[in-house]
C-alpha cells in the first residue's frame, strides 16, 4: 500500500492557522494509515483511482480532494467531501455509488479525520487492493515435490509417481480408483487421444490378442510418432491461440495464406519441439531467426486473431480501434502462455490478481509495433536465387516499357501541339457524374441502349462503372421520362453479383425512379425496353444524381459512350455519343489523342515493342515469386508509451517502458527496457522472460493443459486463469511434479503423454460408481476415468474414416465448407453438399471467423474471436438433426454401405458384423444384428448406415 | 392447429421412444449439459418477479437516423445550412462534414401524447401512445458492426454472447417444440458483422439463436428428397432404440439420456416448426394488413418475416431477433439504413418497408393480449450526423446520440426518455448506455444485470459488462 517511506507533513499547514488546528487536537487522534486509508481504499478507490478518475476525482492521493473543496483540512461543514457520504433528508447518500452507504461512524471518521487538519502522510498512495498478492499460489516458484509414498496402494500404483499422487488424494476421500479398462477400451481411449481417429478393426484385434506386458507401451509410442498426433494436439494449441482464418468485425475478409502458420503448429508438435523454442517463436520468430520461414512464421501467432480494418477516419475512433487490436495480442498472449487475465487490467488495476495497469500497458509498448497484414517469407537462399533467375529481366522490361512509351508520347506531343483543333473537335462538356444529357432529333425507339467504350477510373474498361438512374424523354410539350419501370419499362444490363442478395445491383436500379441505389455494371451495355415504341428525344442518366459538389467514395462513371435506339431489337441506330465532349480527365484526353495521332508507322513500332514486352513479362511471371504469408508487419514504434486512463488512448497518463509484470518479481527474474528499445528487442524480451526457467507460470499452465486434454478436466479447470477467479487445483502437489517433469524433458511434451497415458490412472475404466460418486461426482480426484464426447473434428474424421474416404494429405491451404462471398463485407453461405475435396482431416478446414458450419458449429467448434482452451460439449436438438438429414451423412452412410459391401460381401450378417467392427470396434450381439439386418433388408444398407452413424456409441468415448 | 400437433407428438414419440427414460422431461435432460460441464446451470431463477415472458427485438442495421425517424429537430430547419456551432471541424467516420441538414419529411404528432413522429411512418405513428422513446441513447463506436455486436451483445468485440442467448441461458425454453430464440435476418442477407450478432459467445452452442425466416428455413430441418418417409421413420425408430439401450448400459450418464432426448426434441421441431411457418393458414385480411402482397417484394418479404415472428411468439419462442435490412453493401444506402449520399431517397425505400409490417406485427401482439408480457424493443446500432457529409444529401455515423425504443410489459407508452441537444449530435439529458438498456430488459424479465454471470477466461461476465443502470423512469 505504501510506495515510499512514511513522512509526515499535514496538509494543514498549507491552508489552515494553527487555532483551528488547535480546536481539532481535543478530540481522540485518528490514524490515517490504519483507519482512513483502508476505508478509502474500500470504498471509494475502485471509482476514483488515478486510472479511472470518476468524476475526475482520484482518492489515491490528497491533490484532488484538495484541489476541488472535498477536504478543507480544519473545516468539515466545508468540506464537500461528508457531504456526498452522508444523507440528505430522506435521499441517500450520493456515494458510495456501488454498495451500502458508509455507517454513521465511518462518516464520524472522516469528519474527525478532517478536524484534525486532515492529515495525509506524505507519498502515501492509496490503492485498491487486489483480492490475491504475490503470495498467489500460482506465482511462486516451483516447489520441489517428491511423490508421497503410498504403501497401502496396490504394487501397480506404486510406480509411477502420478498414481501415487492420485492416491494419496483419493485416500484421503477414502476412495479407490477402479480396475483397469479392458483393452478394446484402452485401445480406442489412447487412439482418439492421441490422434483424434479410431484404432482400425485389425489394430485393435492385434492389441486385444497380444499378453506382452510390452504391447501397451508400445501402443504409446507408435501413437506418439503418427503425424496424426500433431493434427489432434496441434488444433488443442490453435484453440488455445484463438487462430482463425478471417479477420473477423464488420468486413470479416477471408485471410488465404494463413494457413503456413496451422502447418507449422502441427509440424513443431509432431517434432516434439521445445515448448519453450515454441513459445518464443511465436512472441519472436521474426527476430530470433530472420530469413527462416519456418521459424518466423511461428510469429503469425500475434497476427492470428480478429481485428477491426474498416476504415475510420475519426481520429479518436481510430486510436481506440488500434488500442483494441493490441489489447487483443495482450489478452491472447497472457492467456496461451502465463494464465493470466492481464487484458482485465486495461483500464484499472487488476481487481483479482496482483497486475496493474502499469503491467499493461507495459505488454502495450512491447507489441505496440506489430501490425496485421502479409508479407514476402523467404530465406536469404530464396531471394538471391530468384534475384538471379530474374537477371536482368527487370532492365529489359524498364527499357522496353520505356520505349513503347516514347512512341505514345510523341504523338501526344504532337496532338497537344493542336491544342485548338481538340478544342473545337472535343467542344461540348464533358460528361458528368451528376447529369448527362444527350438531346437529338425526334425519333421512333422501342429499345434504347447505351454502349460503353470506357469507364472513368481505367479508360479501357468497359464495365466496373455505376449508374443510378437513366432517364428517356419523349418529345414533345408534355415530355415524360418514360424509362420507369413503373410506365411498364425494363432494363437489362450485367451488374455485379451480391451473392447472398440477388439483384442488389441490378440493372433495373437505373429505372426505378430513386437516386439513391446504383446499377454497378459488370458489362458495357444497358438496354432500355419501353412498354411500346415512342418518338422520344433526349436521355439523361448519371451515377451521383444530387446537385452537389463530387465527393470521396462516389461511383466510377461512365466516360466514353454511344446511344442507340431501335425498334425492333435488330437493327440500331446511333443517336447520340460522347466522342465531341470534352475528355472527362487526362488518361481520357491522351486516350483520345493517341487514337487521332498514332501513325501506321508508329502502330507497326508499338505493336513490336508491345510483344517483346510480353514476352519479357511473360518471363517475369516464369520465376517463382516468394511466398507471401500472413505473418504480420512491424513498425519501430517507438513511444514513448503512457499508460490510458479508463483504457482510453485519449486520456494518457504515467509513461510506460516495456517490462515484466510486477505480481511475479518475487519469483521470476525482472526487465525493463529504456524507452528506446527497439521493437524487436521488446518481443524478444518477454519472450525470454516469459520461458526463463525460474518464470513458474508458463510451466503449471502447459502441464495443466496436457493434463487436461487427456482427462477432460485440468487439475485447474480453468487452464487459462490460474488467478484469483481461476480454480484452485485439485491436486496441487502434482501439478507442481508435473511442470517439474516438463521442464526436466526439456520442455518436450511427448515423455509427459507417456509418462501420463502409463499411469494406472490413465488406463482405469470409466465404470461409474454410485457410492464414489456421492463423494466426488465428477471425479474431480480421479477415482475413474471420465467418458468424453468426441470433439466436433473427431466426429467429422471418424465418419469419414469408417466411410473409407478419410483423405490424409497433409498440410497446404484448406478446404472451405461454406461458400466465400465478398460484397464490401464478406458472407460465409454454408454448403450444402461437401465434395471429395473436404474429405480431409478437419484440422485443415479453413476457419473463417464467424462462419457457420454444420456438423462443426454444432458439435461445439468454436469461432475463435478468443482464447478457447475448452470446448464445451453439448448436446443439442440441431446436432441431431444435421447428423440425420445433411447431405455429409448421406453420402458417408452411401460410401460406407458400399465399403461393407466390398469387405463383407452380401451376407448381410457379415455386413453387420464388419460395420460394427468399424464404427465402433466390436462384434454386436445377436439383438443388435437381427434388428440391423432387418432395417437393412427393408430399406438397403445405406439406410442402416445412416442409422449407425446417428448412434451414440460412436461418438462417445469411454 | 397447434394442440393437434402436441398431442400427436407427444404420443407418438414420448409414449413410444421414450419409454425407460422414467420421468425425465426432455428440456431438462438437454439443459443439464453434457459431462456436467457447465461453469453454472443453464436455468437460473428470476431475481424477483418479472413482467416480461418474451422479448421482440426489431434490429433497423445501418444506423437508421434518430433525427429522420424519431426524435424530432425543429432547430435543424432553422439553422439549415448554417455549421454546427463548435463542431465545424469534426471529422467522423467517413470523414468531413457539412453544414446542418433538416429531415427531408415532415413531422406530425402521433397519438394523445403527440409525439412528433416522422410522416415517413404513418402506421408506426399509431402506437405512438405506447412506446417509451429513449432519445439519449450513445455508443462506444462509430462503426457499423462493433456497433450492431455492441447493440446485441454489450461489448463492441466480437465472440460475446447476445441478449437472446442470455435470456436462453437464464430462463431456458418455453416451449418444447421450438427454439428458444430466434434470429431472422432480413431477405437481403445478414446484418453487419453477421453470426456474431446471435452468437452464443462463450455461452454453450445450444443458446445459440436458431436462424430461419419466410425466406429461409432452419437448416438441415426437412427430411432429405433422398430418403423415403418409410425408411426414415425406420431408421430414426432404429437410431432411438440403439441410442436408448446405450443409454441404459451407461444410465449414470445422464448426457445419453440426454442425446435421445435431442433426437426427439428435433423430431419435434420437424413438426413445430413447418407449423409455424405456415403463413398460408393466416386469413387474406391478414396478410393484406402486413403487407406479405405488396408489389414491392423487399417489402412483401420483411412482411411474411413479421407474421412468421408473430406466430414464434405466440408459440413460446422467448427471443425473437428481427432485422429490417442488412449489412453495408457495395453502395452506400441500399441494402441498409446507412444512408450516406442521399438520405431522401434511400429512407424513401427504406421506411415503407419497415412501416406497415411492424406496425401490423404490433397491432397484432396489443390485440391479442401478447403485448401485456412480450417486451419489444426497437434497436439500431448508432445515430446519423445532424450535417450532410461533404458533397452530399447523406449524413454520416454519429454514435453520440440516437433512439432506441421499448414498448410493452412493463413498459410506460407515450413517454420519452433522454434528449439529445438541439441539433441532434450529442445525449444531452439522461445519456444512455446500451448496458442502461439491457439493464432495463433484464429487469422486466426478473433479473438483476449485476447478477447473471457466467464465469469466462477470469472474469465473471455480464451482458451489461461492469456497467448499466435500470431506466426506471420508463417503468410501469
Amino acid at each position: 500500500m505504501k510506495s515510499r517511506p512514511l513522512c509526515f507533513t499535514t496538509l494543514a499547514a498549507i491552508a489552515l492557522s494553527f487555532s483551528l488546528l488547535n480546536a481539532a487536537e481535543k478530540k481522540a487522534p485518528v490514524d490515517f494509515e490504519q483507519e482512513v486509508a483502508p476505508l478509502l481504499s474500500q470504498r471509494c478507490v475502485s471509482c476514483h483511482s488515478p486510472n479511472i478518475k470518476k468524476g475526475e476525482l482520484s482518492l489515491a492521493g490528497p491533490e484532488d480532494l484538495l484541489a476541488n473543496g472535498y477536504v478543507v483540512p480544519g473545516d468539515p461543514a466545508g468540506s464537500y467531501l461528508l457531504e456526498v457520504v452522508s444523507p440528505a433528508g430522506d435521499d441517500p447518500a450520493a456515494m458510495p455509488k456501488l454498495g451500502d452507504a458508509l455507517a454513521e461512524p465511518e462518516v464520524a471518521l472522516l469528519r474527525r479525520w478532517i478536524e484534525q487538519g486532515a492529515v495525509w502522510p506524505d507519498g502515501f498512495v492509496i490503492r485498491e487492493a487486489s483480492k490475491a498478492d504475490r503470495s498467489w499460489w500460482s506465482l511462486q516458484p516451483l516447489a520441489d515435490i517428491h511423490p508421497p509414498e503410498v504403501a497401502a496402494a496396490p504394487a501397480a500404483w506404486r510406480q509411477n509417481p502420478i498414481d501415487r499422487f492420485v492416491w494419496a488424494k483419493l485416500s484421503e476421500a477414502n476412495l479407490k480408483p477402479n480396475s483397469p479398462a479392458d483393452r478394446r477400451t484402452l485401445i480406442r481411449r489412447a487412439t482418439f487421444d492421441l490422434t483424434g481417429l479410431p484404432p482400425t478393426a485389425e489394430e485393435i484385434d492385434t492389441f486385444v490378442a497380444s499378453d506382452s506386458p510390452d504391447a501397451y507401451p508400445q501402443l504409446i509410442d507408435r501413437l506418439l510418432a503418427s503425424p496424426r498426433y500433431g493434427e489432434r494436439w496441434g488444433r488443442h494449441w490453435l484453440d488455445v491461440i484463438r487462430f482463425g482464418e478471417s479477420r473477423g468485425f464488420e468486413r470479416n475478409q477471408i485471410i488465404t495464406n494463413l494457413w503456413p502458420f496451422r502447418d507449422y503448429v502441427i509440424r513443431s508438435i509432431n517434432e516434439d519441439k521445445p515448448f519453450d523454442q515454441f513459445i518464443r517463436e511465436h512472441l519472436a520468430g521474426d527476430v530470433i531467426a530472420p530469413n527462416t520461414p519456418q521459424v518466423e512464421v511461428g510469429s503469425a501467432f500475434l497476427v492470428a486473431g480478429p481485428y477491426d480494418d474498416v476504415g475510420n477516419q475519426d481520429p479518436a475512433q481510430a486510436a481506440q480501434i488500434r488500442a483494441n487490436t493490441i489489447d487483443e495480442i495482450i489478452r491472447a498472449s497472457s492467456e496461451a502462455f502465463l494464465g493470466l487475465t492481464i487484458g482485465c487490467a486495461r483500464c484499472h488495476d487488476h481487481k483479482f490478481d496482483v497486475i496493474s495497469q502499469r503491467d499493461y500497458y507495459a505488454m502495450y509498448a512491447t507489441f505496440a509495433g506489430v501490425k496485421h497484414g502479409e508479407r514476402a517469407v523467404a530465406t536469404s537462399e530464396q531471394r538471391q536465387e530468384r534475384d538471379r533467375q530474374l537477371g536482368d529481366l527487370k532492365k529489359q522490361q524498364a527499357e522496353l516499357t520505356r520505349q513503347r512509351d516514347d512512341v505514345k508520347k510523341l504523338a501526344i506531343a504532337r496532338g497537344e501541339s493542336q491544342k485548338e483543333h481538340y478544342a473545337q473537335l472535343w467542344s461540348r462538356p464533358a460528361i458528368s457524374r451528376q447529369s448527362t444529357e444527350e438531346k437529338f432529333a425526334p425519333v421512333l425507339a422501342k429499345m434504347i441502349r447505351l454502349e460503353v467504350e470506357g469507364q472513368e477510373r481505367d479508360p479501357n474498361s468497359k464495365s466496373g462503372y455505376g449508374i443510378d438512374e437513366f432517364e428517356i424523354w419523349t418529345t414533345g410539350e408534355n415530355s415524360q421520362n418514360i424509362a420507369l419501370s413503373s410506365a411498364g419499362s425494363t432494363a437489362v444490363g450485367s451488374s455485379r453479383s451480391a451473392g447472398d442478395f440477388d439483384g442488389a445491383y441490378s440493372a433495373a436500379l437505373t429505372i426505378d425512379g430513386k437516386f439513391g441505389a446504383r446499377w454497378l455494371a459488370s458489362g458495357p451495355q444497358l438496354t432500355i425496353t419501353l412498354a411500346e415504341p415512342q418518338t422520344v428525344d433526349r436521355i439523361l442518366f448519371s451515377s451521383d444524381r444530387p446537385d452537389a459538389a463530387p465527393s470521396h467514395g462516389v461511383a466510377n462513371f461512365v466516360s466514353e459512350y454511344r446511344i442507340l435506339v431501335s425498334v425492333d431489337g435488330e437493327n440500331w441506330t446511333e443517336v447520340a455519343n460522347s466522342y465531341n465532349r470534352q475528355p472527362v480527365n487526362d488518361a481520357h484526353r491522351r486516350k483520345r489523342l493517341l487514337a487521332a495521332e498514332l501513325t501506321d508507322e508508329d502502330r507497326a513500332r508499338s505493336q513490336e515493342l508491345e510483344t517483346e514486352l510480353a514476352a519479357v513479362n511473360k518471363a517475369i511471371n516464369q520465376v517463382p515469386a516468394l511466398p507471401v504469408w500472413w505473418v504480420g508487419n512491424r513498425s519501430a514504434a517507438p513511444g514513448p508509451f503512457h499508460l490510458f486512463i479508463g483504457g482510453s488512448p485519449q486520456r494518457p497518463a504515467d509513461e510506460v517502458t516495456a517490462g515484466s509484470l510486477s505480481g511475479l518479481a518475487d519469483s521470476a527474474p525482472k526487465y525493463e527496457l529504456p524507452q528506446d528499445a527497439a521493437e524487436s528487442e521488446r518481443r524478444l524480451q518477454l519472450a525470454n522472460w516469459i520461458v526463463d526457467p525460474q518464470n513458474p507460470l508458463p510451466q503449471r499452465v502447459l502441464a495443466n493443459r496436457i493434463w487436461q486434454h487427456h482427462f477432460g478436466t485440468g487439475i485447474v479447470n480453468t487452464p487459462n486463469d490460474f488467478g484469483y477467479m481461476g480454480g484452485r487445483p485439485s491436486h496441487p502437489e502434482l501439478l507442481e511434479w508435473l511442470a517439474a517433469e516438463l521442464v526436466k524433458n526439456d520442455w518436450r511434451l511427448k515423455p509427459l503423454h507417456r509418462q501420463i497415458m502409463l499411469s494406472q490412472t490413465y488406463q482405469q475404466s470409466s465404470e461409474h460408481r454410485t457410492a464414489a460418486s456421492q463423494v466426488d461426482g465428477d471425479a474431480r480426484l480421479l477415482w475413474r476415468f471420465s467418458p468424453r464426447r468426441l470433439s466436433a473434428e473427431e466426429v467429422r474424421d471418424v465418419i469419414l474414416q469408417i466411410a473409407g474416404k478419410l483423405n490424409l494429405e497433409m498440410g497446404g491451404p484448406g478446404f472451405r465448407l461454406y461458400q466465400y462471398l465478398q460484397d464490401n463485407v464478406a458472407t460465409y453461405v454454408p454448403l450444402d453438399e461437401h465434395d471429395a475435396s473436404t474429405y480431409r482431416r478437419a484440422v485443415y478446414h479453413h476457419n473463417a471467423r464467424a462462419a457457420r458450419i454444420d456438423l462443426m458449429t454444432e458439435f461445439d467448434s468454436p469461432d475463435c474471436a478468443f482464447s478457447a482452451p475448452r470446448r464445451d460439449e453439448t448436446t443439442t436438438p440441431l446436432q441431431a438433426l444435421t447428423m440425420l438429414n445433411h447431405d455429409f451423412t448421406l453420402d458417408m452412410a452411401q460410401f460406407l454401405a458400399e465399403r461393407l459391401q466390398t469387405e463383407a460381401g452380401d451376407d448381410p450378417q457379415q455386413q453387420v458384423h464388419r460395420a460394427y467392427e468399424l464404427c465402433y470396434g466390436r462384434s454386436p450381439t445377436e439383438a443388435e444384428t437381427k434388428a440391423c439386418i432387418s432395417l437393412a433388408g427393408e430399406h438397403g444398407l445405406p439406410a442402416l448406415c445412416r442409422v449407425l452413424l446417428n448412434t451414440s456409441e460412436l461418438i462417445y468415448l469411454h | 392447429m397447434m394442440n393437434a400437433f402436441s398431442e400427436l407428438s407427444r404420443r407418438g414419440f414420448l409414449g413410444d421412444i421414450l419409454t425407460g427414460l422414467s420421468g425425465v422431461g426432455l428440456i431438462d435432460l438437454l439443459s443439464q449439459g453434457a459431462f456436467g460441464d457447465e461453469a453454472k446451470p443453464a436455468q437460473q431463477t428470476p431475481h424477483f418477479a418479472p413482467k416480461a415472458k418474451r422479448v421482440l427485438q426489431v434490429f433497423c442495421p445501418g444506423a437508421a437516423s434518430h433525427m429522420d425517424l424519431w426524435d424530432y429537430k425543429p432547430s435543424l430547419e432553422k439553422m439549415a445550412g448554417k455549421p454546427l456551432p463548435g463542431e465545424e471541424n469534426f471529422l467522423s467516420f467517413q470523414g468531413k462534414n457539412g453544414n446542418l441538414m433538416p429531415s427531408p419529411w415532415a413531422f406530425a404528432p402521433a397519438g394523445e401524447c403527440g409525439k412528433p413522429i416522422t410522416t415517413m411512418l404513418p402506421h408506426m405513428a399509431q402506437h405512438a401512445d405506447d412506446i417509451a422513446f429513449i432519445h439519449s441513447m450513445h455508443s462506444k463506436t462509430n462503426t457499423h458492426g462493433p456497433g450492431c455486436v455492441f447493440m446485441n451483445t454489450g461489448h463492441s468485440t466480437e465472440g460475446f454472447p447476445s441478449a437472446g442467448a442470455w435470456l436462453s441461458y437464464a430462463l431456458g425454453s418455453a416451449n418444447d417444440n421450438l427454439p428458444t430464440y430466434v434470429a431472422i435476418p432480413d431477405v437481403r442477407g445478414e446484418p453487419p458483422n453477421g453470426k456474431a450478432n446471435w452468437s452464443n459467445g462463450f455461452l454453450p452452442a445450444r443458446h445459440q439463436a436458431i436462424v430461419m425466416s419466410d425466406q429461409l428455413p432452419i437448416r438441415n430441418l426437412a427430411r432429405p428428397d433422398r430418403i423415403a418417409e418409410a425408411e426414415d421413420a425406420a431408421a430414426r425408430a432404429l437410431v432411438a432404440k440403439l441410442n436408448r439401450e446405450f443409454a441404459e448400459q451407461y444410465s449414470a450418464e445422464s448426457e445419453l439420456q440426454a442425446r435421445v432426448a435431442a433426437y426427439e426434441l428435433a423430431a419435434r421441431m420437424q413438426l413445430s416448426a413447418p407449423e409455424v411457418s405456415n403463413l398460408a393458414s393466416e386469413t387474406d385480411a391478414t396478410h393484406q394488413r402486413y403487407g406479405t402482397t405488396d408489389a414491392n417484394p423487399l417489402k412483401a418479404a420483411y412482411a411474411r418475416n413479421c407474421l412468421l415472428t408473430r406466430r414464434l411468439l405466440e408459440r413460446g419462442v422467448r427471443y425473437v431477433n428481427l432485422y429490417c435490412s442488412s449489412r453495408a453493401s457495395g453502395v452506400d444506402g441500399l441494402l441498409n439504413w446507412d444512408a450516406h449520399k442521399t438520405l431522401k431517397p434511400d429512407y424513401e425505400r427504406h421506411c415503407p418497408i419497415f412501416d406497415q409490417p411492424t406496425a401490423a406485427l404490433l397491432a397484432d401482439l396489443k390485440q391479442s393480449g401478447l403485448l401485456e408480457d412480450t417486451l419489444v424493443l426497437w434497436t439500431t446500432e448508432f445515430g446519423r450526423m445532424p450535417t450532410h457529409q461533404v458533397g452530399t444529401t447523406g449524413r454520416d455515423h454519429n454514435p453520440d446520440g440516437f433512439t432506441c425504443w421499448m414498448m410493452g410489459a412493463g413498459v410506460q407508452g407515450g413517454v420519452t426518455y433522454g434528449a439529445t441537444d438541439e441539433f441532434g449530435r450529442r445525449a444531452e439529458v439522461n445519456p444512455t448506455t446500451v448496458w442502461d438498456f439491457y439493464a432495463t430488459v433484464l429487469h422486466l424479465l426478473g433479473f438483476d444485470h449485476e447478477k447473471l454471470t457466467i464465469y469466462h477466461n477470469g472474469l465473471d461476465r455480464r451482458l451489461t459488462d461492469v456497467h448499466g443502470h435500470v431506466i426506471q423512469d420508463i417503468l410501469t
